[in-house]
């Protein structure tokens, strides 16, 4: 969504308008439905997750500093909503619903079935890989390799210095190599 | 010898977060370590592996607009409400205060308007001890 349509929708959900909110909720709801269901492993969990995170960003836009970007900041909630929701249910994350909900990319025509065999097991893998790794681990590993964030905005996203972010991810590359080499997956 | 590349550099060089001269200078160090190319081609397989793993919510996965909606606009909708209500029945209990009604009619409809009031104030309480208390207040239906 261009910044100044962004820009021209808040301040007239600010205004108390709220017909506006929905063209937000509707541009930013497949990449925090990804960054949920990473973070909570199951589509259930993550749609809870993603909806109290739009009704608290919504309750809390007349504070919103209009000179920041949105997307941050709403992911920023949403992070905190997952970790909130991870603590008080006593959730763990659990893949085994992932599947029936989520599209995976469409199958590589070149590649043929083995190209798309080896493919889904591998992705099976990761998946058990972020199951093995910490929280902190993986929503790093999220922010980064699935939404494509820059540092900068994965600091703000985490309230880190921007200087930590690096550190951090290579500390959650290492674990997430460590739990796939304990399922005896081949890296080079 | 150590590598001069840090393990914080070498992440900003696989996510294209150093500058062209840093840049540079992990490229020199790369032709000439083989335990940096290794532990560069791990990160990049891993990154790799990453990519494969992008997704989309499924066809069938309805949006959470509805919810969040009703969310938003239920609060407003009940001011309404409760301000509307408020307003008449404070209209109301001053013109019937104020009306040429004997005492003992206002002393009966009185009574009875506090006991529903009453009565109401009770259930409401109730309803939010149990709604404290209760184990399934999570689950949506």
């Amino acid at each position: 969504m261009q910044r100044q349509l962004e820009l021209e929708l808040i301040r007239k959900c600010k205004a108390g308008q709220s017909r506006f909110y929905e063209p937000l909720v509707r541009a930013y709801e497949p990449a925090g439905l990804r960054l949920a269901v990473a973070m909570l492993g199951n589509t259930e969990d993550a749609k809870d997750a993603l909806q109290m995170a739009f009704i608290k960003t919504y309750d809390t836009l007349p504070r919103f500093d209009l000179r920041r970007p949105f997307g941050p900041w709403f992911f920023q909630i949403l992070r905190n909503q997952c970790r909130d929701l991870l603590r008080s249910r006593k959730a763990k994350f659990n893949v085994e619903a992932l599947d029936e909900q989520i599209e995976q990319k469409p199958a590589d025509a070149e590649g043929g079935p083995e190209r798309t065999r080896q493919r889904s097991e591998a992705i099976e893998l990761l998946w058990k890989g972020l199951e093995g790794i910490g929280t902190e681990h993986r929503e790093i590993l999220v922010l980064k390799e699935l939404e494509g964030f820059r540092y900068s905005e994965i600091a703000q996203i985490l309230e880190i210095p921007e200087g930590t972010v690096a550190s951090r991810l290579y500390h959650a590359r290492s674990a997430l190599r460590e739990a796939l080499l304990q399922m005896d997956a081949e890296y080079p | 010898m150590a590598s001069p590349i840090s393990s914080d550099d070498l992440m900003r060089y696989l996510d294209g977060e150093l500058s062209p001269e840093d840049r540079a200078r992990v490229d020199t160090e790369l032709g000439t370590s083989t335990e940096l190319q290794r532990e560069v081609a791990i990160f990049r397989a891993l990154k790799s592996d990453f990519h494969e793993l992008s997704f989309q919510p499924g066809r069938h996965t309805a949006s959470v607009w509805d919810q969040v909606n009703r969310h938003v606009n239920r609060p407003i909708g009940w001011f309404l409400v409760i301000a509307g209500l408020v307003i008449w029945m404070t209209y109301g209990t001053y013109v019937f205060a104020t009306s040429s009604v004997s005492s003992w009619e206002k002393l009966a409809t009185g009574a009875i308007a506090i006991g529903i009031l009453m009565l109401l104030a009770s259930v409401i309480w109730e309803r939010y001890q149990d709604w404290g208390t209760d184990p399934y207040r999570d689950i949506h239906r």
